[in-house]
């Protein structure tokens, strides 16, 4: 009898099942003109929606590390191009996992300027038909105003005395990595290993893997791999751009970290570009033309110098931010047979990387 | 013009509220999941079948799928037990934790998963408790499990309280009376009425467990075959612009998601007819 007690309160889940079974009865023209009459609305709302056309306008989609660079760049830029006689532009950045914003332009994000991690990233944009295959040779050094490189940052005095990538495959060595799969810097980690191992007289596949092994925690970018190494303090080294290791130091303290440059390493050259399809009218291209020509200006040179990027004209830079990287042996992606080879054979679906995961 | 199939509503509007629920069901529910499965029958079974039938994604989706279940297990329970206390007792604070338990929703995944991080890291409060005992959180399976558990419990809890608030006092007092103890009236009175509605809780925080990316990922460690669930495997996909494998591994989640939601509505008839209303 009591259980017979109807209960209002009885949440909605067979709310959708009668309504399920009450559609199989509608088909007369009242849900029609309904549909239609719901559907004019939403394209009404659809409509509305406004497409501002304004030619000073850039938006410039970056990659992650590059936040507090362009921050300050677009500023100066901003300024420098006024005082060229322009008018004030209005310039947008937008940061992410390089592979993601390269996505993002492809499924429709409108950014004239593209300033990722990788040429990789850029050349799927180009294979999607927003800009000429040969993007890449339209600026000077391979469309790379700055370089970086990777290098090791380590708990403060450097207790377990990591001095070169040997010394990451020692037992009790917890290493911290993004995730190749899905980080652009954690790529250039992995092949600055392989080169070392080559150099090393060691089995290069076989020393990335035992250094993978390593690592407790694989984040999906190079900022989370940062905030797991310096806030959440697991692992004895990150291996992290040489940008992001100066920028850990300036914000995290410098009584904290140390930074280690190991013997070989990798000379990453983050490219830029111009999005053709995406630019509206010939004075957004001037604007975007001379954006990313102000990159290679002495002074957005030393721009870069101060974000700790290294750059190559140091002519207007401060000589502190010049001095502080030391020499040592670079190996560009070249050495690798470029991305289009590296990229499928180390990165790709089953690849080398894959590989390692693969229990034996 | 009129069919006799055509049973018409005596309540004005129906054509006007039911084409616009089903625009709005279209645009937002049928049409992104139309697409998925467009996408996946251009690719071919056989290729759908390859790509996911491999055992890093076996691992993956295995483990998705059963650290969701038991997470909403866990949430089934507690949620439940949450709900009878808020809507029985009165006691100080009970209004600001009966607020407090929408939270996950409103909180950013991100958000959620960082804090988690923080304070089951090793170097956390509640972490560095746990480490002390050998036992790590955070970057292992079990993060994965509290975080899950934390995106979900609303869903039981918010569905099981009103349930509770209409159940009348006369009913345990009649079982009470008629000699039952108090253990049996809960066993056959009380939970039989919580049962439907705690079950669809259940379904809820499983399947929003199953889909979960952005609190996880902070705090699971990522490891291939260990902690790496099934959402990371798409973005990794996706990451190398391979959108066919993406959406292979999406429909093997979905078919999986609903044929476990399939189950549980069956279980939820059979228990509604078992138990006398339907």
């Amino acid at each position: 009898m009591f259980v017979t007690t109807p209960l209002a309160g009885t949440p909605t889940a067979q709310q959708p099942i009668a309504a399920a079974r009450r559609l199989t009865f509608l088909s007369g023209h009242s849900t029609l003109r309904g549909t239609l009459s719901a559907l004019a609305l939403a394209l009404i709302g659809l409509g509305a929606a406004p497409a501002p056309v304004h030619a000073e306008t850039l938006l410039n989609v970056s990659y992650d590390p590059t936040r507090e660079l362009y921050r300050e760049f677009n500023e100066v830029f901003a300024k420098w191009w006024t005082d060229q006689g322009n008018e004030a532009p209005t310039i947008e950045a937008s940061h992410g996992g390089s592979g993601a914003q390269a996505r993002a332009v492809i499924d429709g994000l409108e950014a004239q300027v593209v300033t990722l991690a990788l040429a990789s990233d850029i050349d799927k944009i180009a294979e999607a038909g927003k800009l000429p295959a040969d993007w890449q040779s339209k600026l000077p050094h391979n469309s790379s105003p700055y370089t970086s490189t990777i290098v090791f940052l380590v708990r403060e005095g450097n207790p377990k005395g990591l001095k070169d990538w040997g010394d990451l495959v020692n037992e009790g060595v917890e290493v911290i990595t993004p995730n190749p799969k899905t980080s652009g810097g954690a790529r250039w980690n992995y092949l600055a290993a392989w080169a070392w191992a080559e150099k090393n007289g060691q089995d290069p596949q076989e020393f990335v893997g035992k250094l993978f092994k390593n690592v407790p925690v694989l984040d999906s970018g190079a900022r989370g791999a940062t905030t797991t190494f310096a806030q959440r303090g697991i692992g004895d080294v990150l291996l992290a751009w040489e940008n992001e290791a100066y920028l850990a130091l300036k914000e995290l303290g410098e009584d904290q970290f140390d930074i280690v440059v190991p013997s070989v390493s990798v000379l990453a050259e983050p490219p830029v570009a111009l999005v053709e399809g995406n630019i509206k009218n010939d004075e957004q291209r001037k604007l975007a033309d001379g954006y990313l020509n102000f990159l290679y200006s002495p002074e957005g040179q030393a721009l870069a110098y101060k974000h700790f990027y290294r750059a190559w004209d140091d002519s207007a830079a401060n000589p502190e931010d010049v001095a502080r990287f030391p020499e040592l042996e670079l190996v560009g992606i070249d050495h690798f047979g470029g991305w289009s080879k590296a990229q499928p054979e180390h990165f790709g679906d089953g690849g080398i990387f894959d590989q390692i995961y693969v229990p034996k | 013009m009129r069919s006799p199939l055509i049973h018409r509503s005596p309540m004005p509007g129906l054509g006007l509220s039911m084409g616009i629920t089903l625009t709005m069901l279209s645009l937002v529910v049928l049409l992104p999941i139309g697409a998925l499965l467009l996408k996946g029958a251009s690719f071919g079974a056989g290729n759908i079948w390859e790509t996911v039938n491999r055992e890093r994604i076996w691992a993956a989706l295995f483990l998705s799928f059963r650290l969701s279940f038991f997470a909403a297990l866990f949430n089934l329970v507690f949620g439940t037990l949450l709900a009878w206390v808020l809507v029985r007792y009165r006691f100080p604070g009970r209004r600001i934790l009966d607020a407090a338990v929408d939270l996950p929703f409103a909180l950013p995944t991100a958000v959620a998963g960082i804090a988690l991080t923080a304070l089951y890291a090793p170097n956390g409060p509640f972490g560095s408790l746990a480490a002390a005992v050998g036992w790590k959180i955070a970057y292992t399976q079990w993060g994965i499990f509290i975080a899950l558990i934390f995106v979900g419990l609303p869903f039981v809890t918010r569905t099981v309280q009103p349930v509770v608030e209409e159940i009348e006092r006369e009913v345990e007092e009649a079982s009470a009376t008629l000699g039952a103890s108090r253990f049996h009236t809960l066993r056959r009175v009380i939970l039989p009425m919580l049962m439907p509605a705690a079950l669809t809780g259940f379904a809820l925080s499983l399947a929003r467990a199953v889909g979960e990316y952005g609190s996880v990922i902070f705090i699971a460690g990522n490891i291939p075959l260990k902690t790496e669930i099934a959402p990371l495997l798409i973005v990794i996909q996706l990451e190398e612009f391979n959108y066919d494998a993406a959406a292979a591994i999406g429909i093997a989640m979905l078919l999986i998601s609903f044929a476990i939601l399939l189950v549980i509505n069956l279980i939820q008839v059979w228990s509604r007819r078992r138990i006398g209303y339907v």
